[in-house]
């Protein structure tokens, strides 16, 4: 059973009957372990050009997987292209590894452009315009980033014997989604802007007699925050003030 | 033929993999590769499929885990076919090199592929996230006649999230591995130096060829 966490400030305290008063116990016990847990993120969007996306055109979402020791998940890369084209207010997104195999081999790791002025030169090459034209696509989104693992803490002691089982302990751990969002503009050959997305997220598991996991999803929240600032940043014209943050 | 002597072969592999771990791991790599989006070089070229490239199965027992067999075989062909079709402007298999006489006149050359190398990493502790793989092919490229005009290695490193089964990121690493190989195939063999050179001896032949011919 996982549970997520509770907002920060709620706690849910039992009144009353008498056979609650150790649950109220356990729950003051507890309620200071969960305010620990929870979301907090930040997003810094910072865009160039007042370009927007046109009826017609399309975006893709790709991973940048040039770096030996992490990448974007493909996962997160899913949940933004998914999410993105979700709702009345969807935005055509061409699906990345389609894109990847049509203009194949030029958005390899090894050979993918690292700038603008790559991008020039490879929109050079013989067919390679007229191939990105058919895909439609406008705006080349590059995620690069990671969510990881950056403090975990406590422990937890089971023990079974004739009389029963139970666990006693508590542990925590801090997960950081930190992502940047580089759009480029393929018709004017140039970078549209950046949004940079951290999300921290500590969970925790107490354990009285069975351990209850408050799980935060950073992750999840940074696909969120992401989704909806690049939302923005696609449809409002230069200067349009930053999403809405969590936490 | 083929497909009994893969049969024999895989089992034959499978067997002496066990021999050397308690279980195995077997992954065949099967995936469906893109034809580049390049120029085709203005060649006639044959290609020269080896049965071992063909039939090519990777088996090693790595340090405290099981033994694997990867099957890159069909994968070798699904990659190789398709590219080499669009990197020149004619393609026809050949089975031999040299070239039976009655080719030479249709060929300009003929291009050997070959797996000389295969290494792979699947990660135990907690904190690495990725599966590795490291492959090196060996292009030859032969005139028709036989005498070889340059060898030239190509490698690829391809790695993947460790998500979900061992076998399926060690399939994912491979064929971003093998992806990374066709596009410095595709992009890179006419730069190199012989290679570029035998090129311009073509493009004259075949100038020389028109001017005699008008």
């Amino acid at each position: 059973m996982k549970l997520r966490c509770p907002p920060t400030s709620a706690a849910n305290a039992p009144r009353h009957d008498g056979r609650a008063r150790s649950a109220a116990v356990l729950g003051l016990l507890i309620a200071p372990l969960l305010a620990s847990c929870g979301v907090t993120s930040r997003m810094e969007p910072y865009k160039q050009t007042d370009a927007v996306i046109d009826d017609g055109e399309r975006v893709v979402i790709l991973a940048r997987r040039h770096h030996a020791n992490h990448e974007a998940e493909q996962e997160f890369i899913n949940c933004i292209s998914d999410s993105l084209s979700k709702g009345k207010d969807g935005i055509a997104v061409h699906p990345s590894s389609e894109f990847e195999d049509k203009m194949y081999p030029w958005f390899e790791p090894s050979m993918a452009p690292l700038s603008t002025d790559d991008l020039s030169k490879l929109l050079e090459k013989p067919g390679v315009l007229e191939q990105v034209r058919e895909t439609g696509v406008r705006f080349l989104i590059w995620l690069d980033g990671s969510t990881d693992r950056v403090a975990s803490g406590g422990g937890i002691t089971c023990a079974a014997g004739v009389g029963g089982a139970g666990c006693m302990g508590l542990a925590w751990w801090e997960d950081d989604a930190r992502y940047d969002a580089t759009v480029w503009d393929i018709k004017e050959l140039s970078s549209a802007g950046t949004i940079h997305a951290d999300v921290k997220g500590r969970s925790v598991m107490p354990a009285i007699v069975i351990p209850l996991p408050f799980i935060a999803r950073p992750q999840a929240a940074a696909c969120r925050g992401l989704t909806e600032q690049i939302r923005q940043f696609l449809t409002t014209p230069e200067g349009y003030g930053a999403g809405p943050e969590e936490g | 033929m083929r497909a009994v002597f893969r049969t024999v072969c895989r089992s034959t592999l499978t067997a002496t993999a066990a021999l050397l771990g308690a279980c195995v791991s077997s992954v065949v790599v099967d995936a469906r590769f893109p034809a580049p989006l390049i120029e085709p070089l203005p060649v006639r070229m044959g290609i020269l499929y080896d049965e071992e490239l063909k039939n090519f199965v990777h088996v090693e027992a790595l340090p405290q885990q099981s033994a694997w067999t990867i099957d890159l075989g069909d994968a070798n062909l699904a990659l190789l076919s398709p590219l080499f079709e669009r990197m020149f402007a004619e393609t026809r298999t050949v089975d031999a090199v040299p070239v039976a006489p009655a080719l030479r006149d249709t060929l300009d050359g003929v291009i050997r592929p070959r797996l000389e190398k295969f290494e792979f990493d699947v990660p135990i502790g907690e904190r690495d996230e990725f599966v590795e793989v490291w492959m090196q092919y060996q292009l030859t490229l032969y005139n028709p006649d036989g005498s070889v005009v340059t060898e030239w290695p190509v490698s690829g490193y391809g790695k993947a999230e460790l998500t979900g089964r061992r076998e399926d990121s060690v399939r994912r690493a491979a064929v971003i591995a093998m992806r990374e190989v066709g596009a410095a195939i595709s992009t890179k063999f006419a730069e190199q130096p012989d290679v570029s050179y035998w090129l311009r001896e073509r493009q004259d032949e075949a100038a020389l060829s028109a001017d005699l011919g008008s």
